[in-house]
Parts: C-alpha cells; sequence; structure tokens
C-alpha cells in the first residue's frame, strides 16, 4: 500500500496496541511508518529518519512526550517536523503545555483512527 | 528406627514427585502462553481490518474467537468513533453480546459481575436497559461493574438511575463519580436537572460533575447552591464555580470566606484563586493570617495565584506575615 515516494510518519507511544492501530491506519493511508517505544528512541528516530511528522504519545517512558517535542523544536534539522500529541490527558493546562512545547495539533485517547488520519492528511496537505 | 526410615524415604519420594510435577505444570504453561502469543500474533491482522475496515472476519472456533475477542476488547478501551462502533456490530453478530447479557441473569455474582465488565468492552447499546437493571442487582460489585460499563458505554439514561443509587449508598461514589465523568458533557444537561434535588449527596454530587464537566455558561444555576443548607454542596458549588471560570460568580464565592464551617472557606478560598479575583485579595490577606490551618494555607495559595507581588511584599514586612504567606511566598520564589 506504501507509494515508493510516500511521505514517513512517526509514531511514538509505549502502548504497543496505540502504535499497533495507528501504524495499521497510517499504513492504509499510504505512509511509511516508524515506531518508537519511548521518548528517547522517538528523539533518536526522528532525528536520524526526519520523519514527515511525529505523532507523540504525552505519558511515556524516559522522556515524555512534552519533552520530545521540545527538543525537535530545539534541532535544526528537527525543527520543522508537525508534531501532533495523541493522549489521555486532555485538561485545558495540558493542551497548552502541548502547543507550548511546539505541537501542532492535539488528539485526545481514545481516539478515533479516522480523525488522526484526517489531521495527519490536513498537516501533510498543507506542506 | 526402621520405620523412620521409611517415613523419611517416602517424605523424600513425594518431595521429588512434588518438584517433578511443578515443573512439568511450568513447562505446561509456558507452552500453552507461547501458543497463545503466537495465535495472537495469527489474530491481530483479522482484528486490525475488523477495526479499521469493518472487515469482519469468517466464523471462528470458540478457543480462537475468544483469543479475538480478547484482542478487540483491549482495541475497544483505546478507540473511539467508527472503529470502537466496528468492535460492538463484531460482537453483537457473533451473539457474544446476546450471551453476556444472558449471564447477566446467572446465579453466581462473580459471573455477573464479569458479564457486566464484558459488555464494556463489546461497546454494544443494546446492553444499556439489562444494565439499567443490574444496578438493582443484590451484590454490591455486580452493581458497581453495572455502573462503570453504562458508563463507558456513555448511557445518558444511567445518569439518574447512578445517582439515585448513589443516594441509597448502593454504589460506591467511586464508581458513580467515574461512570458519570466517562459519560461526559452530554450528561451536563441531566445534571443541572439534578442540583437542587431534595437530597444534598445528589446535590452535591451532582454539582461537583458539572464543575468538572460544565462549561462558565452552566455556572448560573450553581451560584444559587453557594447558599445551599448543606455545607458540602456549597463548597462544591464554589469549587465548580471557580473550575468553569465563572467570573459573574466572584462576588458570591467572597462571601463564602465568612463560612462558619471551615472546609467551606478552604474551597472558596481555592474557588477565588482558580477565578484570578483581585477583589478578593484583602479578604484573603485577612484569613492567611487569622483563620485556621487549612482555611489560611489555602487563602496564601490563593494569593499566591491572584496577586504574587502582594504575597511577596507582606513577607518581606518586618512584622511576621504568618506561616502560610511565608510558605506560599517561598513557593513563588522558586
Amino acid at each position: 500500500m506504501t507509494e515508493p515516494d510516500s511521505k514517513t510518519v512517526l509514531i511514538a507511544d509505549d502502548d504497543a496496541d496505540i502504535r499497533e492501530l495507528v501504524a495499521y491506519r497510517m499504513r492504509r493511508s499510504g505512509y511509511a511508518v516508524l515506531e518508537a517505544a519511548n521518548g528517547e528512541e522517538a528523539l533518536e528516530l526522528a532525528t536520524g529518519e526526519r520523519p514527515d511528522l511525529a505523532i507523540l504519545d504525552v505519558m511515556m517512558p524516559r522522556l515524555d512526550g512534552f519533552e520530545v517535542a521540545r527538543r525537535l523544536r530545539a534541532q535544526d534539522e528537527t525543527a520543522g517536523i508537525p508534531i501532533i500529541l495523541l493522549t489521555a490527558r486532555a485538561q485545558d493546562a495540558d493542551v497548552a503545555r502541548g502547543f507550548g512545547a511546539g505541537a501542532d495539533d492535539y488528539l485526545r485517547k481514545p481516539f478515533s483512527p479516522q480523525e488522526l488520519a484526517m489531521r495527519v492528511q490536513a498537516i501533510l496537505g498543507r506542506r | 528406627m526402621r520405620a523412620l526410615e521409611v517415613g523419611s524415604l517416602v517424605l523424600a519420594g513425594l518431595s521429588v514427585l512434588f518438584l517433578v510435577v511443578l515443573s512439568l505444570q511450568r513447562v505446561r504453561l509456558g507452552m500453552s502462553e507461547r501458543r497463545r502469543v503466537e495465535l495472537e500474533a495469527r489474530l491481530r491482522p483479522i482484528a486490525l481490518a475488523l477495526v479499521d475496515e469493518g472487515r469482519m472476519p469468517r466464523p471462528l472456533p470458540a478457543r480462537v474467537a475468544g483469543e479475538l475477542s480478547a484482542i478487540l476488547d483491549r482495541y475497544s478501551r483505546r478507540l473511539r468513533g467508527d472503529a470502537r462502533a466496528r468492535i460492538a456490530e463484531f460482537f453483537e453478530s457473533s451473539g457474544a453480546v446476546d450471551e453476556q447479557v444472558r449471564l447477566l441473569r446467572h446465579r453466581r455474582a462473580w459471573v455477573r459481575a464479569d458479564a457486566a465488565a464484558s459488555l464494556g468492552a463489546m461497546g454494544s447499546k443494546r446492553a444499556i436497559e439489562p444494565l439499567l437493571a443490574a444496578l438493582d442487582d443484590p451484590v454490591r460489585d455486580v452493581r458497581s461493574a453495572a455502573a462503570y460499563t453504562l458508563g463507558r458505554l456513555g448511557a445518558l439514561d444511567a445518569v439518574e438511575p447512578l445517582l439515585a443509587a448513589l443516594e441509597e449508598h448502593r454504589i460506591p461514589r467511586a464508581a458513580v463519580c467515574s461512570a458519570l465523568l466517562d459519560i461526559g458533557a452530554d450528561a451536563v444537561p441531566r445534571l443541572l436537572g439534578l442540583v437542587e434535588h431534595p437530597d444534598p449527596i445528589e446535590r452535591s454530587t451532582a454539582v461537583e460533575l458539572v464543575g468538572l464537566l460544565g462549561d462558565a455558561a452552566d455556572g448560573r444555576l450553581l451560584v444559587e447552591r453557594l447558599i445551599d443548607t448543606s455545607a458540602d454542596v456549597r463548597a462544591h458549588a464554589a469549587l465548580a464555580l471557580g473550575r468553569l471560570g465563572a467570573g459573574d460568580a466572584a462576588a458570591a464565592v467572597r462571601a463564602l470566606l465568612g463560612d462558619r464551617i471551615p472546609f467551606v472557606r478552604v474551597a472558596a478560598a481555592e474557588a477565588l484563586g482558580l477565578l484570578r479575583d483581585s477583589e478578593a485579595v484583602e479578604e484573603l490577606l485577612n484569613q492567611a493570617r487569622r483563620d485556621s490551618f487549612e482555611p489560611a494555607r489555602a487563602a496564601a495559595e490563593a494569593l499566591a495565584r491572584i496577586a504574587p507581588e502582594r504575597v511577596a511584599a507582606e513577607a518581606a514586612q518586618p512584622q511576621p506575615a504568618g506561616p502560610h504567606l511565608l510558605e506560599a511566598a517561598d513557593l513563588i520564589a522558586l
């Protein structure tokens, strides 16, 4: 299903079920997928592979999603990667913190794969 | 002597036999888990195709279907929208929902509780009516499981029965609140209808939940609860107004700083802090200096939100500002 010049999406979540569900939907939408099970791995993959977009869970071991987003924005080579935060923490303060860390969008768990795909499409379609 | 030797030999033999049985059991469990993991790996693409594309699997043997159900159960906790609806459709068409509904009337309580919990994972609205009936089950664990599941199913019709069950102490408060929070903002109109309920427990829970699920426009009815006869309701109304950011209600909340019940004064101070009510500064300073421990501390924390520079100035005065203002000033300086 992945096209030769397809865009790459990084999915970082310590919950393997969430990674599977998101990865399946992204592949069906024609994107190549990179997966990370914690924040450090996500940062390494993002720096090394330069995905076109990153979907980050907020509550991850080692580095949380806010910190990964902040560090991605701080590095020149990853500063332009759009970030969608996917999290169960949906208080206003958390949303504000996510945007403050550099996230482009925010999706609440439990999530709808279709909605996530539309948001990814909306962000990548603008670029 | 001979009997002792024979006894020792028998004991040693039994010990060896016991160890062999244990080892075999461990090997058997390991193999069974390995088979389960392999089966799950084979079933995951089927589960993903069902959830994402709505591709229904063909009929499966019972053990395999059970494993697929376990995967879908996990997925359903993580999903909403069409994907979750497809899981419900699968469980409905496979007969699993009807089977679990039937088990809600099983003679053993643990089977009924397990059925109530399983119905939550299946996500079928068809289970709402039988689960509402299960709120009257003779066993508390079954009633609680039904409450949690009604929340997961977003069952609006469960709002009033859940609060009635709380009032009658039939279901723990944690289960009722969790269910109502799961139902979410859609429950607010029904909760607003209960903020004047004759029972203070129902009033206070309804008020608290409106504060968590509603928005500032819902604050109008809560202002009247600031003069409720129940101190618990007054405290929850103040906090709810603070959380909702109902700035119009600040003057009414300020009046609660003079309430005779300490925990109401604590709630009023917290609410004024959340509302960033600058007109409350002098009264909060007074409370922070002179009130008993908890209300004084809450007042100092509220001041730290509203007027941090004033807290710092008070703490720097030659006369002691009191431990709570000093603590608040220290926290601001961090």
